[in-house]
């Protein structure tokens, strides 16, 4: 029992890159003697372990081998030389509704997914309850899924990725998908799938999602394992990598149109935040009276001028409830390896409920240049008798003029 | 209790190539996603149409009524039984096989979304388009037998001939859309291709025309591998052309060949189609 869940062994793989598609066409009619095709080495020599009940990050700049890796651990493509051994069922969280097709509704979309993830009728059957509590959305199960909001169409796809019961289980960039309120299930999910003794690979560019989760970090560059071993160390070679990569970049004078496939420009990463309490430790509950101190760290791995610092807060169901952003007083330019240490003092006059609060950084143009950190989820226990989202501290004066019944003939 | 006791299956990648033998055990066990597949693709086709799966016996019937219509003016085809009902014997088995085909070529790479993100065998996507035609082609088949007693035969002992048509449309479809499938991937222009040729294909199929009606020239249609099944389905309803038989096993031996064609396309790709999608 004490084979690995994961094991990957001098893994390399080569893809071939062709320059035009390939044509049946042209082939026979031998236009073209040869296509020119050139090889490129996308995972070089890479072993490592991961032991059952582990939960093992992957880090990487984009083009590092990441997604060849996850393909290989999910069986979708295979090693050119070199060996992958996974034991078990994998259920890749990469394919979170994947299949469902639009016409057809939730319930037949479940039954069609979990077959795909390798369940059979009967599993589905047994399971089929669950899933529809943990999406929430009974009542609209048998509704074309095209009618579903993007974030029940998530729920969803999660909903049934889990119920597959995994052996192993591929997060990749899961905790940035999905309405806020539902990312606290899912990683409550996760840690019970955890603790049933599944083995969970994180890949992410969220090194907060990275810290929180990962015991255990793998870092590639190039194709190859830099490192592999302690969170922290990973996450800072993370940086240095990157960094190394930004010098390359500026002297190509190509940096302005980095990384363009995401949707912000990564030049910073929020490290660390957390809420602490009155007391000045970290909790999740708060009484409405209460002043929240929220704790932020951030490291840049690129200039930034006069970045904008902001700080929101949803309710359960994703209302913004507040919002707000430094910026304007701010002129400060950071520069690579600075670290923005932020404390945000609040008055949470909130409601009874659960609320999720995010921060993010970006330029004074508005541009993000952090991955989003994954929000802290709070639990307010407001003032009895107060409904709504805010508590606005209403002070009633009440008075009575004694009136006669019937109601006058005054006008 | 131990995880590796949940699921005792182990994943094992060593090389681009997989085994013949692992291809086999991993399409048995996907033999029920095959079928879960293949009655989604089937009814979503219909979903939101109007008369639903109607239309999948409703077209080939209108097309045999305009061939019927048009070539019994032009040219008049000494046939076994009722005009109209020998063309229709032949549309059931052609469109099948020519739908599945063009439904097949395209189906791994239309669905690289599962494709490039969860694994089962690849071959279940070609299998699943034309598995899909099936509840069609049995649709057709009941309609087929209505239309010959209308015309006054009434179905027979022969009639039963119409399951092995059915099966024999099946495996051959399924063989050349395997292959085509995998080739599709490589090169994207093979769905232009069977196109094209499935246009020539159909006027040398003796779908509405019987075998002698091409003269000498005859015995060179009994290679065709559809023949065969066009053949079976007409030797289930107004009764094969004379001299059909050798066209049946021209087909078996077609599926045969491609079957084990296939068997080594995937058997070196399988595990590496997501990488060109």
């Amino acid at each position: 029992m004490n084979e690995p869940a994961i094991r990957v062994e001098s893994a390399s793989k080569r893809y071939v890159k062709y320059d035009d598609t390939p044509m049946l066409v042209t082939r026979l009619a031998r236009l073209r003697s040869r296509t020119t095709r050139s090889p490129l080495w996308a995972v070089r020599e890479v072993s490592f372990d991961a032991a059952q009940g582990e939960v093992l990050g992957v880090i990487g700049r984009n083009g590092s081998g990441k997604s060849t890796l996850l393909r290989m651990l999910a069986g979708v493509t295979a090693p050119t030389e070199g060996r992958v051994t996974v034991r078990g069922r994998v259920a890749p969280l990469i394919a979170v509704g994947v299949g469902f097709h639009q016409e057809l509704t939730g319930r037949e979309n479940v039954y069609i997914n979990g077959t795909v993830l390798g369940l059979s009728r009967r599993q589905i059957d047994q399971r089929f309850d669950e899933v529809v509590e943990f999406a929430e959305i009974a009542e609209f199960i048998d509704t074309p899924v095209k009618f579903y909001s993007s974030g029940m169409f998530v729920r969803l796809g999660f909903a049934v990725s889990v119920a597959a019961d995994p052996d192993v289980l591929i997060v990749d960039e899961v905790l940035s998908v999905g309405d806020i309120g539902f990312q606290m299930k899912c990683v409550d999910r996760m840690a019970q799938i955890q603790r049933s003794g599944a083995t969970i690979v994180v890949v992410s560019h969220n090194m907060a999602a990275i810290r929180n989760l990962c015991q255990r970090t793998v870092v590639l560059h190039d194709g190859e394992v830099r490192h592999d071993g302690d969170t922290e160390q990973a996450i800072s070679l993370y940086h240095r990598l990157l960094a190394e990569e930004r010098d390359l970049d500026e002297r190509d004078s190509h940096a302005a149109v980095h990384s363009s496939d995401r949707d912000f420009d990564l030049r910073a990463n929020i490290e660390r935040f957390d809420l602490l309490g009155p007391d000045g430790s970290p909790t999740r509950h708060l009484a409405s009276s209460d002043e929240a101190v929220f704790v932020v760290e951030a490291r840049f791995v690129a200039p930034v001028e006069g970045p904008l610092f902001g700080i929101t807060v949803f309710s359960g169901s994703g209302v913004q409830v507040y919002g707000e952003a430094t910026g304007w007083w701010d002129r400060k330019t950071y520069r690579p390896g600075d670290v923005l240490r932020a404390t945000i003092r609040m008055r949470m006059c909130l409601a009874s409920g659960t609320y999720s609060c995010s921060v993010g950084l970006a330029t004074k143009e508005g541009v993000p240049v952090a991955p989003q950190a994954p929000p802290v989820i709070l639990y307010v226990a407001g003032r009895n008798g107060v409904n709504g989202l805010t508590d606005l501290g209403a002070q009633f004066e009440l008075a009575v003029d004694e009136g006669a019944w019937p109601p006058g003939r005054s006008n | 209790m131990s995880v590796a006791q949940r699921h005792p299956t182990t994943l094992v990648l060593d090389g681009e190539v997989t085994p013949i033998r692992v291809l086999l055990r991993d399409l048995w066990r996907s033999r029920e996603l095959l079928v879960v597949l293949a009655r989604k693709e089937f009814f979503v086709r219909y979903r939101r149409a109007s008369f639903g799966m109607m239309w999948a016996v409703g077209i080939p019937l209108v097309q045999a009524v305009v061939l019927a219509v048009v070539l019994h003016h032009f040219v008049r085809f000494k046939t076994a039984g009722a005009y109209p009902v020998f063309v229709f014997s032949g549309i059931v088995g052609w469109n099948f096989f020519s739908s599945g085909i063009s439904a097949a070529t395209g189906s791994i790479v239309d669905n690289r979304e599962i494709s490039t993100k969860i694994y089962f065998p690849r071959a279940v996507f070609p299998a699943m388009a034309v598995l899909s035609g099936v509840y069609g082609m049995a649709l057709t088949a009941v309609l087929l037998i209505a239309f010959e007693s209308a015309y006054g035969t009434v179905p027979g002992f022969r009639t039963f001939l119409l399951v092995p048509a059915m099966a024999l449309a099946v495996v051959l479809t399924v063989a050349v859309g395997l292959v085509l499938g995998a080739v599709q991937v490589y090169f994207r222009d093979v769905k232009f291709v069977v196109q094209a040729a499935l246009l020539g294909w159909f006027y040398l199929t003796p779908v509405f025309y019987p075998l002698h009606a091409v003269g000498r020239l005859w015995p060179w249609l009994l290679a065709n591998p559809v023949t065969g099944v066009v053949e079976l389905f007409r030797a289930g309803s107004v009764g094969a052309d004379p001299g059909w038989l050798p066209s049946l096993w021209w087909s078996l031996g077609w599926t045969a060949l491609l079957v084990v064609a296939a068997a080594f396309l995937y058997r070196r790709f399988d595990r590496v189609f997501a990488d060109l999608l």
